[in-house]
């Protein structure tokens, strides 16, 4: 995949050689270049499914190994884990991954079940600030998946896929909870705080707003760390209910996923410590 | 008309005025209603007296200090919007009518110098480069001054330059920009600046400040003040070229004059709120309707008039879903058609008369 997010986040420190993973070979619209892709004599290509095609047929044609991933939810990213593992020739390793989403997940599920409607804060996923202020409705996006699942409202779920909104919108929907996304690494939450119409919303006032972390990968999207985003979701949305110790939780899964023994300083780094730690009920993930 | 004598000729003139006292006060009032009705409405609701006590607080003491999100609403998110909107319709239609005057040919707009391909550049660029703010604004507005420039290298030979020629340059350097533009995207970083520059280049005031504004504000008025001051000259400049020489006009000279004028106002409309078409060509034909080809009326008719259509269009864009609208996509859709009915009124009148 381009520009992947090691370049930044801590998987270039776990994984120095995913610094040289050439980043060039497809465009935007993900149209590889088929000469340069072969250049780098992949194994294996993981390619887009569902975008038609043309721009798989190049792959294949190369006689290069293609494999189409679908996305966007749960179940999709489980089954592209699924695929990947067998096809890496690691099948072994994917039960326990597929296994600890599932027990994270369901331990949500159960805890959530008992909020009442009127307990649950509406949240708003930010999914881009700093041009154009972009969010997502609630159909179709894995960000409201799990802000609905660890007990929160989507409050723009009245959108329908991602678009730009105004200020003005965000003033209307008053949320009580603003997640920044992890992709614009000049955001953080001074965004809002130092906004004038955004400060006065109920999640500036309560200092409940929150830029996603960035671990192996954001934790935004659906990636291999996604019950630590949704624990961590969980712990910020329903601090009453939810009481993960993600510290702990973060050093057992970097030790399964990567062999890596995260320390503190690293986690400050991916929860942004440095950055929020005014937030509230942020003080919690503090290094004991 | 040399056959009429003073005596036939002064009521003529007389009704003539009224008339265009008529259109520009319905025009004027268009405005006037647009801007506080844009003002009264948006996705956040203010009660529209509510919000009209907070518009004549927000005249009468500027510099209060806004507590409440209804005032902020009002006086920090729509206030500016709307006002920008406004400068830019008004710039943007002030501009297409010069234009059209000094090519002699009705379907010129302000596109056609390359001033909003080459901003677009400097915009595409700056956004990748990471840059933010002022800086952005002033790279925008210098590489449309650029793209101008550019064209007038192009189209001078052997020290002139035909209409004709300055047309065609400015084609060519729009498309040589566009392209680099298209290369920018195709390098640009999926997650954070592509997803900038095609926002940017689709056209919006939704990130309106008034900081934003006064940064637009200047180049917006004082090309336009200066447009007005040229309205004699843009009359000659729409003559025939020997026609207007021998009228006097440094034809070349002053044709360049106007141009500078117009990359002034364009690049800094540009600068702040993107690309956005159909304006400087379909409000400088509709103002032509009502007030007739006489550039004295043809300018502030179409600086009325674009910015209270530029205002409607914003409001739409911004009120009708809880998602943007991109103004190039109602621009378009409401241009287009009021452009194709005019010329079927115009070429039906002509061909009557």
């Amino acid at each position: 995949m381009r520009r992947p997010s090691d370049q930044v986040g801590i998987l270039s420190k776990i994984f120095p050689e995913t610094k040289d993973i050439p980043s060039d070979v497809t465009a935007p619209n993900f149209v590889p270049n088929i000469e340069a892709l072969t250049a780098t004599n992949p194994d294996l290509v993981i390619q887009w499914g569902g975008r038609g095609n043309d721009i798989v047929a190049p792959i294949t044609n190369a006689g290069l190994n293609a494999m189409l991933i679908l996305y966007g939810t749960e179940q999709l990213t489980r089954d592209y884990m699924t695929m990947t593992s067998k096809a890496i020739g690691k099948p072994e390793r994917i039960k326990e991954l597929v296994e600890w989403r599932d027990r994270v997940q369901k331990d949500i599920e159960a805890k959530a079940k008992a909020i009442p409607q009127d307990k649950k804060p509406t949240t708003l996923y930010i999914a881009r600030a700093l041009t154009e202020i972009a969010t997502t409705g609630t159909k179709g996006s894995y960000n409201a998946w799990y802000m609905e699942l660890v007990g929160g409202r989507n409050a723009s779920a009245e959108l329908n896929g991602t678009v730009t909104i105004n200020k003005e919108q965000i003033a209307q929907w008053d949320p009580e909870i603003i997640f920044l996304n992890a992709f614009e690494a000049r955001l953080n939450v001074d965004w809002v705080y130092n906004d004038p119409i955004l400060s006065l919303t109920k999640a500036a006032r309560n200092k409940r707003v929150y830029k996603m972390p960035l671990g192996g990968y954001r934790w935004d999207p659906p990636n291999q760390e996604s019950p630590l985003a949704w624990m961590w979701t969980a712990n910020v949305t329903q601090p009453d209910v939810f009481k993960y110790d993600l510290r702990a939780e973060m050093k057992t899964a970097y030790k399964t996923l990567y062999n890596y023994d995260i320390t503190d300083a690293d986690i400050d780094g991916i929860l942004w410590m440095k950055e929020q730690s005014g937030s509230a009920n942020y003080a919690q993930f503090k290094a004991k | 008309m040399a056959a009429l004598t003073e005596d036939e000729a002064a009521p003529m003139v007389r009704s003539h005025l009224a008339r265009q006292a008529l259109v520009f006060a319905a025009l004027l009032a268009l405005f006037a209603v647009a801007f506080v009705v844009s003002l009264c409405v948006g996705r956040f609701s203010v009660p529209a007296s509510r919000a009209l006590e907070l518009i004549w607080l927000g005249v009468t003491d500027p510099w209060r200090e806004l507590t409440t999100i209804e005032e902020r609403i009002v006086l920090l998110v729509r206030a500016p919007r709307v006002v920008l909107a406004a400068l830019a319709g008004a710039g943007l239609a002030l501009s297409g009518a010069a234009l059209q005057g000094v090519f002699r040919n009705p379907l010129v707009s302000p596109d056609i110098l390359g001033i909003s391909q080459g901003a677009a550049f400097g915009g595409a660029l700056g956004i990748m480069l990471g840059i933010w703010g002022f800086p952005l604004i002033a790279m925008v507005f210098i590489s449309g001054m650029a793209a101008v420039i550019l064209v007038g290298l192009i189209a001078r030979v052997n020290g002139r330059s035909e209409t004709i020629t300055v047309i065609l340059s400015g084609l060519v350097v729009s498309s040589m920009f566009s392209a680099v533009v298209s290369l920018l995207q195709f390098v640009a970083d999926p997650n954070t600046s592509l997803p900038a520059i095609v926002y940017w280049l689709m056209g919006s005031f939704a990130t309106a400040t008034w900081e934003r504004t006064l940064i637009a504000a200047p180049g917006l008025i004082i090309g336009g003040v200066l447009l007005w001051m040229l309205r004699f000259r843009l009359n000659i400049l729409s003559l025939d070229e020997a026609e207007a020489q021998s009228l006097g006009a440094r034809t070349n000279r002053e044709r360049w004059l106007v141009f500078g004028l117009i990359a002034v106002i364009v690049g800094s409309q540009v600068a702040v709120s993107g690309i956005i078409g159909w304006i400087g060509i379909v409000i400088p034909h509709a103002s032509r309707l009502l007030v007739g080809h006489d550039h004295r009326a043809l300018l502030p008719a179409s600086v009325v008039l674009g910015a209270g259509f530029m205002v409607i269009i914003d409001t739409l864009a911004r009120t009708a879903t809880a998602a943007e609208i991109p103004l190039g996509v109602i621009t378009a859709l409401v241009g287009a058609p009021i452009f194709a009915m005019l010329l079927r009124n115009h070429y039906r009148e002509r061909n009557g008369s």
